[in-house]
């Protein structure tokens, strides 16, 4: 019987992934708080087939993920346009620093791709080489290599068209 | 301006927490309810299970009961189906607990999803459907090999009708717009329930087969 203790422990140490999945797949506060309970509630029902063969880490990127992409969300909260209105940490910066509006940006850009597509950007953002983004997404490395592809292009136009936006 | 260029600002601004959560904080969360789809599915699976055994006891009380062999027969009939679906509902039921806790690839997982919803929006569809014909059958075969009176209907139906065929014109028409409206309402039904979010797991499937 896997212990309470030990799980919260390793994922307070790992609650900053939860956080990603959550700002990235959801827009407003309420929804985030939904599918952060969510993920870690489905984490600790996974938590007794844990074997510790994988890092806990990729193991709670999966959880994750699959949890945020199945996420049946309450159509009344759904918002109309992806900001980063609500993030935290963008709305205390100063206005016009070019790189926060870079990062502005491109966060929204990443806002508007698809949820398999979050995914692949989330885990590349990690550092995960070809190989471990498509064993989590169960598609080739190869596959994961043009998609990845077509998504820094994409990010690249529509970052730019919102930063002549702003 | 590009991914890789702002690769770290990103990290940092994504993994920013709009509240602080503690250790005793996340233990908190552990006695919450789950809000998945996969939860509710299985909350109202076992409500149904609980409807039909209760539904099982009752007909067979009914069956029991009654003087009347046709609703012995027609009460009988319905309560071996019951239980029919009541192994039907075990069985999805269980098929949820196995999807529960994995932590498998995403692909596997939407498709285990997409599968067990569909299995389930079609086994409801096509048991919904079977129920319309054994209906119709038992109503005609059994209301006249063994008709009960009712004083109050017979009244009306003399009221509405002045002959024979004209009762058995709107019965034929009454039945068939029964049988269309409960196909269109039950398509309808659950293509409200899981249509949506079932064309939205297909389409993330695509997107990886692409």
């Amino acid at each position: 019987m896997p212990s309470e203790k030990e799980f919260i422990a390793l994922l307070n140490e790992n609650q900053r992934i939860i956080h990603k999945v959550c700002n990235l797949y959801m827009d407003s506060h309420a929804d985030r708080e939904d599918l952060f309970q969510e993920i870690t509630l489905q984490a600790w029902k996974a938590f007794t087939r844990f074997r510790g063969e994988a890092k806990f880490s990729t193991w709670l990127y999966r959880i994750a993920l699959n949890t945020a992409i199945t996420f049946f969300r309450k159509e009344k909260r759904q918002p109309d346009l992806y900001s980063t209105e609500t993030l935290p940490d963008f709305r205390i910066t100063e206005a016009h620093d070019p790189v926060e509006e870079q990062v502005k940006a491109m966060y929204m850009a990443i806002g508007e791709l698809s949820k398999i597509d979050k995914a692949i950007v989330m885990l590349y953002l990690e550092d995960y080489s070809h190989q471990e983004i498509g064993d989590m997404m169960g598609i080739t490395p190869n596959n994961v290599a043009v998609k990845m592809n077509r998504i820094k292009t994409r990010l690249k136009e529509q970052a730019q068209k919102h930063m002549n936006q702003a | 301006m590009d991914l890789d260029a702002l690769k770290q600002e990103l990290n940092q601004r994504l993994a920013t927490d709009h509240a602080v959560r503690s250790g005793s904080d996340l233990g908190a969360l552990l006695k919450g309810k789950t809000s998945s789809l996969l939860g509710k599915l299985k909350r109202s699976l076992l409500i149904e299970i609980g409807c039909c055994i209760f539904f099982i006891l009752l007909m067979t009380y009914i069956c029991v009961a009654t003087n009347h062999w046709s609703l012995r027969l027609y009460f009988g009939t319905f309560t071996v189906l019951m239980f029919a679906f009541g192994i039907l509902l075990y069985y999805l039921y269980r098929r949820t607990l196995l999807l529960d806790q994995q932590a498998t690839s995403i692909k596997k997982n939407l498709q285990d999803y997409v599968n067990l919803l569909q299995e389930f929006v079609k086994r409801y569809f096509q048991f919904t459907m079977a129920l319309i014909p054994i209906c119709i059958t038992f109503s005609i075969v059994l209301s006249n090999a063994d008709p009960i009176h009712i004083p109050e209907a017979e009244k009306l139906a003399v009221k509405l009708f002045t002959a024979k065929w004209q009762l058995h014109v709107f019965l034929v028409v009454y039945m068939l717009a029964l049988a269309i409206s409960v196909y269109y309402f039950t398509k309808w039904y659950l293509r409200k329930l899981y249509g949506k979010y079932l064309d939205e797991l297909k389409k993330c499937i695509a997107e990886l087969e692409d």
